[in-house]
């Protein structure tokens, strides 16, 4: 189904129709719904994933604006349509999944960060020597994404912007594996409600859906 | 509810202000920006950018007063005046297009910027220094330090109920006459004469079926993200190009900063030049457009 974002039609893939507590994947940088394969196969209820704006089967946003800010209300959209549910974000996902934990976190009793494309973004702190790239970009092509999404690459977040959404968010379930995590990720970490886990994206989920049920 | 619309289309004229001697449109990401243009084709080429809800026309005094020296090119930034409105905006690419429109130009180019478009002139000059000659930021020095009344996470939440009411309304209500938006840009602009306010307005609105509505697109109106005034000063230690600083003396709603504020950000510029133009306020070169050409001219003769 396509939901409106602004004036962005965006991709709202149903995974899965069971009675239960409801999941909403949200992919890495220069991904797609498709990505998240049978990982939430076991999941205990209605499973949605979204494509991003510019990603897989969404539209581009006119005039290339994107940010995590604008990505989180792309999820909040998604939200809209579904209701209360758990998120699970890789790469650029995982950071709009932490701002959406805390900024909605009525709605959203857990999200699972997980690793991928876009996770660092621009780092902590402005780089005032490269902040505007001289990037020439062209049209979309069929089945690609838009080339203006690797401004998603580029954007600051700071670890003092982070630390209040970690504060705020219900509960936050981290995958690690011993590779470096940025800045905000270490905020994530240092929430209250953090949980730190190594395992793979489905038994994360697995985990995930474990303490939805237990919760629901 | 019946609204009486009055369809007074004729162009309102001004004392100095002249319609631009040509139009163009540039390509930016996608998207039509539109350009107006006064002087000779063939002079050395000054771009204009404007400030936040504004439009190139705003330009209509001051740039025939640069247009004997140069090539004067205004443009409507993206959502604004004519150009196209955007799926979403971000200083990113507002910023972008100012660099694509130099880009256009093909010649290094004096880049003056008001409020808003001062700032992402700023940072097109440090971004492309070689299609910058020289800057000038009319009181273009952003806000003053953010106080956070709420949370982040709970102005977040204001930014996300605000984004899902957007896509419910979209459009600004529609005004019955263009003096009810006369009306509206004077409590912005208290010192402009009433003929001086119908020109802006009458540029920065179309009459529809229903009435007058501004043009300026309201999507840009909601944002929110990490930026901090506090990096303004830090992004300025790294510009190559000389800058003029041009504030009014008269405090409104939008300016100046305080002075400790704006000489602790404007101490980062290498080469800095400072210009206070007396009774005028945030709108330097609407509310005194002869002084605010000559400090130009004068800055880029040095």
């Amino acid at each position: 189904m396509h939901i409106l974002h602004g004036r962005v039609a965006l991709a709202l893939h149903e995974l899965s129709r069971r009675d239960g507590p409801a999941l909403l994947l949200l992919h890495a940088l220069f991904g797609s719904s498709a990505d998240w394969g049978e990982a939430a196969a076991t999941w205990p209820g209605a499973v949605f994933a979204l494509d991003f704006a510019g990603h897989g089967e969404s539209e581009s946003v006119l005039g290339g604006a994107y940010c995590p800010e604008m990505l989180a209300g792309d999820a909040d959209a998604a939200l809209a349509h579904i209701g209360v549910a758990a998120i699970a974000g890789a790469g650029v996902g995982a950071y709009v999944a932490l701002l959406l934990a805390g900024a909605r976190r009525d709605r959203i009793p857990a999200a699972l960060l997980l690793p991928g494309d876009g996770l660092a973004g621009g780092g902590p702190l402005p780089d005032f020597d490269r902040e505007f790239p001289s990037f020439t970009v062209g049209a979309r092509a069929p089945g690609e994404c838009d080339p203006m999404v690797q401004a998603l690459d580029r954007d600051v977040r700071p670890v003092e912007y982070a630390e209040p959404f970690a504060r705020a968010a219900q509960r936050l379930l981290l995958v690690e594996d011993g590779t470096p995590r940025p800045p905000w990720w270490e905020a994530a970490r240092h929430g209250p409600s953090a949980t730190v886990i190594h395992t793979d994206v489905s038994a994360a989920l697995q985990h995930l859906g474990a303490t939805q049920i237990t919760d629901h | 509810m019946s609204l009486r619309i009055v369809v007074d289309v004729t162009e309102p004229s001004f004392p100095g202000a002249v319609a631009p001697q040509r139009r163009t449109t540039v390509d930016s990401l996608g998207l039509r920006l539109n350009l107006l243009e006064w002087g000779d084709p063939e002079a050395s080429p000054l771009v204009l950018t404007h400030g936040m809800w504004d439009h190139a026309r705003s330009f209509a005094v001051f740039a025939p007063l640069l247009a004997d020296r140069f090539r004067v090119i205004a443009v409507d930034a993206r959502g604004h005046g004519d150009s196209a409105w955007a799926g979403a905006y971000s200083w990113f690419t507002d910023v972008l297009d100012v660099i694509n429109v130099l880009r256009w130009v093909g010649r290094p180019a004096v880049l003056v910027g008001h409020s808003k478009g001062g700032g992402q002139a700023t940072d097109a000059a440090r971004a492309v220094p070689e299609l910058v000659t020289k800057l000038v930021s009319i009181d273009g020095f952003g806000p003053p330090s953010l106080i956070d009344e709420q949370p982040l996470p709970v102005r977040f939440a204001e930014f996300l109920d605000q984004r899902r009411r957007q896509v419910q309304r979209g459009t600004w209500r529609p005004y019955a006459s263009l003096d009810d938006l006369v009306e509206r840009r004077r409590a912005q602009n208290p010192r402009l004469s009433r003929d001086w306010l119908r020109y802006l307005a009458f540029h920065g609105a179309r009459v529809e079926s229903d009435g007058w509505r501004w043009k300026a697109d309201p999507l840009m109106a909601h944002a929110i993200g990490p930026w901090r005034p506090e990096w303004i000063g830090p992004s300025y230690a790294t510009l190559r190009v000389p800058m003029l600083a041009i504030t009014g003396s008269e405090s409104d709603t939008w300016g100046p900063l305080p002075e400790p504020v704006l000489a602790e950000r404007l101490q980062r510029v290498p080469q800095l030049a400072r210009c206070t133009i007396r009774g005028a306020g945030h709108f330097v070169h609407i509310e005194c457009p002869a002084e605010t050409a000559q400090a130009v001219l004068d800055f880029v003769r040095s």
